[in-house]
Order: C-alpha cells, then sequence, then structure tokens
C-alpha cells in the first residue's frame, strides 16, 4: 500500500490551486460557525496533514447516502472528499470486487489500526442472526463489529446508520439498529439526513483533520454546528408563520403565494438540519423552496410519526379508539367513586342526630 | 346528639358537596385572598389567610373523597384532624372571619371561600368547639326568642312609644297584608326609632303592612354559630307567622345576617319553598321611590358617607338602591376608598359582635374602617345593618373618633314630606 500523501500534493496533482484550497476552507469554518481567523488553521492543518486511511462500509441502505456525496454538484467542496482522505474500502465506489475488494479492507484495517476512520451508511439487522445482510458471506453484526475495534472515531452517515431510519420502521421485519446500538465504545458522530447533506459529511471530516477530535455533538450525536437549529427557525417561509399565513392544499393560492406549509404536514419545526441555510444541489435549493413540506428526515422514527401531510398540532397515531377506552373507564370510575362518596355521605346522614340548643351547653 | 369530634367529623364529610370538592380541586394557592381580608390585612398574619382558615375541612376532603387522600389514609399515612386542631382553628373560623364575602370575590379561580367557612362552622359546632359568647346567643335566641333577650313586652312597649310619637297606629297581626316587617334584636333593644320611620314612611306611601308576635325577629344566630338545625327553627318562626298571616312579602330588616338567612338561606334550611316573597327593607323604600310614592321635602346638609354592609352588597347586590335613597336626603354625600362592592367590613358580622374573646383582635381590624373614614371628610356615616352600626359606634368610640352613626330607613323618614296622602294602614 502506497504511503499516503499530504492533501497540498494530492490537489497539486489535480491542479487545484491553493487559492481555490483557501476558499474551500474558509466555506468550512463558516459552516461550522468557527472564527474566520480559524480558516488559516484548517487550510494549514489541512495542507500538512496526511490523509487519514477511510473505510466505508454499506449494511442496509439504498445507496442514497454515497450518491448524495459524490452526485453533488461538480466541482463542489464536497468532491473535495476524497482528496482529503484515502477511500481504502468503499464496496460502491472501488475497482477492485469480490476477495481482492475484502483483501483491501483487511490490509487497511491492519496496517491503519487505531488510526483510520471508519464511515458507515445503512442500518444493520440483528434478526435471525442478522442474515438479512451479508457481505462475502459475513453478516453486517460481524464486519461492524471487526471494523469498529481498530477505529478512531466513527461517522454514521444517514438516518439509516445513526438511527435505524428506513429498514428500522414499524414493523422492523429485519430487526434493524443504528450504529450506536452496537458499538459503544466509540466516539460516533451521527450526520443524519436521508440522505446527509454532503458539506455536513465533508464539514465533519475537515473538523477531525484540522482539530484531531471530533466536532461538539447534540444529545442524539450530531455535530451541533449543523444540527443545532431547526428547519423552521431558518425557513425563508418562517414570515409567513408569523403572520399566520399558511397553505392549505398544494394548488391554493397561499401555495402559489409561497406562505407557510406547517398545514399541509411540514415537520421544519421539530427537525433539526442545515438544510435552510447550506441547501441543495450546489445551493439551488431544498425541499420548501420546491413548495413541499420537510419531512423530517433527520430525526429518530421520522418514517413512524404519521402521515407527512398531517399537521404537526395533530396526533400522529389514532388516537380515537384510545380516547374512547379511556373516556368510558374514566367515567366508570368516577360514577362508581362517586356513588361509594355518596353512600358513605347517606349512611352519616341517616345516622346524624338534630343539633339542639342543649348541645351548645354542652359539658 | 352531644357534640364530639367524630360528630364533627361526620358533619364535615356530611358538609363536602360538589362545589367545596371543586373549589378545593381548583384552589391554586395563590394567596390572593389574604389581601382581601381585613384580619390579614390589619395583623399581616398569615394564619388569616381566608382559604387556611379551612385547613381541617380541607383534609378531611382530600381523606374521604380523593382517590389519593383514601389511599393514605387506609395506608395510615395521613394524620387524621384532631381535637386539638379543632380547638386551634375555632378563633380562626369563628374570630376572624365575619362571613363577609370578599375573599370570595377576590379569589381569581372563583371559589366561594365564605361558602366553605359557613359549612365548616358546621362541623365546628357539631364537635363542641363554637365560641361562648355565640354559643350563649344562640341559647337566648331559641329559649328567649332573641340573642340579645328581648321579648314581645319589649316589642310592645317599643310600638306604644312609637305610636304615641307619630300618631299613627303600628299593625300588629293584621291577615292578609301585603307586607309583613321583620325586625332585628337591636332595633327592638336599642335603635327603636325604626318603628316609628317605617309606621311614617309605609303610611305615607300607603304600604298595607303588618308586624307578626309571634315572628318578629330576625336575627339568626344559628346562620352565625353555623348550625343548620338551629338557623331552620329560628327561621321557621317568621315563616309560620308569614303562612299564618297569608302575607305576599316578607320584609327583611337593617340586619346582614338576618337578611341572608331569609333571603338566601331560607328555603334550603326549611327544605321547601316560601309562599311569600322577602325584599329588603332598602329594596322597598328604593322601589317605593322609584314608583313616587316615597317624597322627602328637605335634605340634610351634613358630610355624609355610606357604609355598604357585607351581606346587602356581596350577597344582595344592592349598590345602587341605597345611593338613589340618600341622593334625596343628603346632599354632600361622598364616598369612601373601595364603595359598593369591594367595602370593607365593619368587623363584627358573622357573630363575631356577639363573641366577647374576639373584641381585640376586632378592634385591630377596624383600622382598615378608621382608614376608609380618614380618607373622606364625612362627619356622619350612613348604613343599613344595625349590627355594622354598634360595631362602627365600639370602633370610634376605641379611636376616639366624632363621627355619628345613622341608619339609612330613619334618616329617610326624617325628611319624609308632610303631605299625607296613603290612608291604608
Amino acid at each position: 500500500m502506497k504511503e499516503h500523501e499530504t492533501l497540498e500534493q494530492r490537489l497539486g496533482e489535480q491542479g487545484v490551486s491553493r487559492r481555490a484550497f483557501l476558499k474551500f476552507c474558509a466555506a468550512l469554518a463558516t459552516m461550522m460557525a468557527l472564527p474566520p481567523s480559524s480558516a488559516g488553521a484548517i487550510a494549514a492543518a489541512l495542507s500538512q496533514a496526511k490523509r487519514p486511511s477511510v473505510i466505508w462500509l454499506s449494511f442496509q441502505e439504498c445507496t442514497g447516502c454515497t450518491e448524495s456525496l459524490t452526485r453533488s454538484h461538480s466541482p463542489t467542496l464536497e468532491s473535495l472528499i476524497f482528496d482529503m482522505i484515502s477511500l481504502d474500502y468503499h464496496h460502491t465506489l472501488q475497482a477492485a470486487s469480490g476477495h481482492a475488494a475484502e483483501q483491501a479492507r483487511d490490509e487497511a484495517m491492519k496496517a491503519f489500526y487505531g488510526k483510520y476512520l471508519l464511515l458507515v451508511d445503512g442500518s444493520i439487522p440483528l434478526k435471525d442472526g442478522g442474515v438479512y445482510s451479508t457481505i462475502a458471506g459475513r453478516t453486517n453484526l460481524d464486519m461492524l463489529e471487526e471494523a469498529a475495534k481498530g477505529a478512531a472515531a466513527i461517522v454514521a452517515v444517514g438516518s439509516c446508520a445513526a438511527f435505524g431510519g428506513l429498514p428500522n420502521a414499524q414493523p422492523n421485519p429485519t430487526g434493524a439498529v443504528a450504529v450506536s446500538d452496537i458499538v459503544r465504545d466509540k466516539p460516533i458522530v451521527n450526520i443524519s439526513g436521508c440522505p446527509p447533506i454532503p458539506s455536513v459529511i465533508t464539514g465533519v471530516l475537515a473538523h477531525y483533520l484540522t482539530f484531531g477530535e471530533l466536532p461538539a455533538l447534540d444529545e442524539l450525536g450530531r455535530p451541533k454546528a449543523f444540527y443545532g437549529e431547526t428547519i423552521h427557525d431558518r425557513c425563508y417561509r418562517r414570515p409567513f408563520y408569523d403572520q399566520g399565513k399558511f397553505a392549505k392544499t398544494f394548488d391554493d393560492e397561499g401555495a402559489r403565494n409561497g406562505w407557510c406549509l406547517y398545514e399541509l404536514g411540514c415537520k421544519g419545526p421539530t427537525t433539526h438540519n442545515a438544510c435552510a441555510t447550506t441547501k441543495w444541489n450546489g445551493g439551488a435549493g431544498f425541499p420548501i423552496e420546491a413548495g413541499h413540506g420537510c419531512i423530517g428526515c433527520s430525526e429518530p422514527k421520522f418514517w413512524d410519526a404519521g402521515s407527512f401531510y398531517t399537521p404537526l398540532s395533530a396526533p400522529a397515531a389514532d388516537v380515537a379508539a384510545v380516547a374512547q377506552v379511556s373516556m368510558i373507564a374514566g367515567a366508570g370510575a368516577a360514577v362508581a367513586m362517586g356513588a361509594l362518596d355518596r353512600a358513605k355521605k347517606q349512611k352519616l346522614q341517616q345516622s346524624r342526630e338534630k343539633l339542639t340548643v342543649a348541645d351548645l351547653k354542652g359539658d | 346528639m352531644s357534640t364530639s369530634l367524630q360528630s364533627g367529623i361526620a358533619s364535615f364529610i356530611g358538609q363536602i358537596d360538589g362545589p367545596i370538592a371543586s373549589f378545593f380541586t381548583s384552589c391554586v394557592h395563590c394567596g390572593l385572598c389574604a389581601d382581601s381580608c381585613l384580619f390579614y390585612t390589619e395583623t399581616q398574619n398569615p394564619k388569616y389567610t381566608p382559604i387556611y382558615k379551612l385547613e381541617p375541612l380541607r383534609r378531611v376532603w382530600q381523606q374521604e373523597y380523593t382517590f389519593w387522600g383514601k389511599l393514605m389514609k387506609k395506608a395510615g399515612l395521613s394524620k387524621p384532624v384532631s381535637d386539638e386542631e379543632l380547638a386551634e382553628w375555632e378563633p380562626l373560623v369563628y374570630d376572624s372571619c365575619t362571613l363577609c364575602g370578599r375573599c370570595s370575590l377576590a379569589c381569581p379561580v372563583g371559589n366561594d371561600i365564605v361558602y366553605m367557612v359557613r359549612k365548616m362552622r358546621e362541623g365546628m359546632v357539631a364537635s363542641g368547639h363554637a365560641p361562648e359568647g355565640l354559643k350563649g346567643a344562640t341559647q337566648r335566641a331559641i329559649e328567649l326568642g332573641s340573642p340579645m333577650g328581648v321579648n314581645i313586652n319589649t316589642l310592645r312597649a317599643q310600638i306604644k312609644h312609637a305610636e304615641k310619637e307619630t300618631g299613627l297606629t303600628v299593625p300588629m297581626d293584621v291577615e292578609g297584608a301585603d307586607y309583613m316587617m321583620v325586625l332585628s334584636s337591636a332595633e327592638v333593644a336599642e335603635y327603636n326609632d325604626i318603628i316609628g320611620a317605617v309606621t311614617r314612611i309605609f303610611h305615607q306611601a300607603g304600604v298595607s303592612w303588618t308586624i307578626a308576635s309571634d315572628g318578629f325577629e330576625g336575627t339568626n344566630s344559628g346562620i352565625q354559630i353555623g348550625s343548620s338545625d338551629l338557623a331552620a327553627e329560628l327561621l321557621g318562626r317568621i315563616v309560620r307567622a308569614a303562612e299564618r298571616l297569608k302575607v305576599k312579602y316578607v320584609i327583611s330588616p337593617e340586619c346582614g345576617h338576618a337578611y341572608t338567612a331569609l333571603r338566601w338561606e331560607g328555603p334550603n334550611l326549611i327544605g321547601r319553598p316560601y309562599p311569600f316573597k322577602v325584599i329588603h327593607i332598602i329594596e322597598l323604600l328604593d322601589q317605593l321611590r322609584s314608583e313616587g310614592r316615597l317624597k322627602t321635602d328637605s335634605v340634610d346638609e351634613t358630610r355624609m358617607t355610606f357604609h355598604d354592609p357585607c351581606q346587602m352588597v356581596r350577597r344582595g347586590g344592592m349598590v345602587e338602591q341605597p345611593r338613589k335613597l340618600l341622593n334625596m336626603v343628603a346632599p354632600n354625600f361622598v364616598e369612601m376608598p373601595d364603595p359598593g362592592l369591594q367595602n370593607w367590613c365593619c368587623g363584627g358580622g358573622g357573630g363575631v359582635s356577639a363573641n366577647e374573646r374576639a373584641q381585640p383582635l376586632r378592634i385591630k381590624a377596624f383600622n382598615r374602617k378608621k382608614a376608609q373614614l380618614d380618607a373622606t371628610d364625612a362627619t356622619t356615616i350612613v348604613s343599613a345593618c344595625s349590627n355594622c352600626r354598634t360595631m362602627l359606634l365600639d370602633g370610634l368610640e376605641h379611636n376616639h373618633m366624632p363621627h355619628e352613626v345613622v341608619g339609612l330607613t330613619e334618616l329617610i323618614a326624617e325628611h319624609l314630606a308632610d303631605d299625607k296622602q296613603g290612608s291604608a294602614s
């Protein structure tokens, strides 16, 4: 295996100018809400950094996460991720196949033991011994456990790896779980989204290369710099929400005027992601700009949170039956307790004697 | 029955009804009722917070009527209400509450606190924890016919006096009269000018009225001590007399708790509707005024103010009537601060006046009335409750204040026009 060269050398080989590289570093610093001065630090660190070995494992997934990264508008900052890292194993992207591919993975794991980054997309099936997804005859669970041992850190790319995602949705026939459900002794960053924003993946890797540690995470293990605010907080349609102007159908006047999609089921208010600011497809837009509400894909269990077209304020599940039963039970209990109380009162009243003036004279 | 802790608790359990349960449930412990109570504002002692005065009743409600309370009681985790506790609460329930109802108006969640105090007194008297003074007054009311010990002979002497002074006949036991006048003890004993006053007013207005020799005493100590049994017995005398004389109306005297007993608690106490209607004397006078049957021909230039009796304003809503009447005779009338619905109690209602033990606290609470009076330049206080009048006089004397106190009906009678037009009597 070839000794990893520095990023600057690599970029030079590809004809990327130093100016373009500095612009990239400044953009990354801005995105992660770092002070402007850190752009220099990022540039210095990245240009000197040995490209780390990255092993990318794909489990129960749709390849959407990889597509998100590789099909992003070219040429972009995101594509540079492949210049920053040495992608030693990625079964969709690598040229090798069969035994050769698996051998590349084994060698990278041995050579960079304790230093490589492990990227995972897709969830891991546990049911029936994990037979629902295997690679080269090995279950995903087996492969993940083995690869996790030597990893410096793990990045769970996409909602499936981060929270279980679509395979985990009811009734979860394969017993799919997230990476964090299996690996507990390694730092894990969850880059959720279905798919996640490509520059978020790049940003996290750049942070790791620059500072040698993972960025600050929220309670769900997501980098705060990208998941700190909700779509709703940063949505360009927010002023209409504040004014109470809502589209009621997808083809009414409100929809044409670009009013808030809350009543059409937009999950923006409860969804933490950076879509509204970083946008998609080279800044072309994000779903709400296309006239469709946010479906909340970067939140756990988004697939089971009711219809995408039911307003947030409406109950997700069918509560009518539960409400009826509890109403009947509650009313029954109240009537029973009331009857007991009344009986107690009646008994006391029957045995009650009148107060007379003699009682006032007392003892 | 004999009074005991057991009968007291049993009475509490019996008294707790839907309203009380919902009041205790909805109390948000905001403490706003404290600032509405003159015993709290004048002492700043938190134990006089109105809702706190109900603590034993609240505990019984919790232990007997709530799910967790019952569970705690069964598990022996909650302390039952003890005799010592009731003894400790006796002064709070009787000495520091005049049943003025100001806290009920202040409560932001609409809890009728005074309703609960009235109900709690049922259990207090059943447990033997009622003040001696009030016990004595109630005993005299039942046995002698009046808490102040006046009887029919006293009344007859006063009537003779009034007839001599007015030259008119005071109708006694007239069957088929429209109105039956009821008096309060204090009116027979002390403020007896009222008899001559109503005689002259009714004569001028041509009102058909009478006094019943067997149902003239309106004061109801049973309500004050909190015994429905005794209150019903006292009230029954008036109801029977009214039914015997077949009157259409019974007139409540200028007496707060006589009015409450007759007008609001009455039918519930005796367990059936009245065959007559109850009207307060001030309501009747205002009605006569609006019909043009009440005429005055002179005014009193004195600076006057009006003390709203609690039961009249907060129970009966009579705010406009006394002011319209005063407008006829008092051109220099001024309001004191917090007039009408928010007026402060004289400090002696709800049986506090009959409770000697409460006197020092009552005089302290009078500071509130004093502050109200100091804020006006009035020299005469008009009221329409004989108990308020006594309490005002007492408070003024303790504070060396020079104000005069007069009753509204007497004041109107003093300025009655001379042209006698009515003939019926």
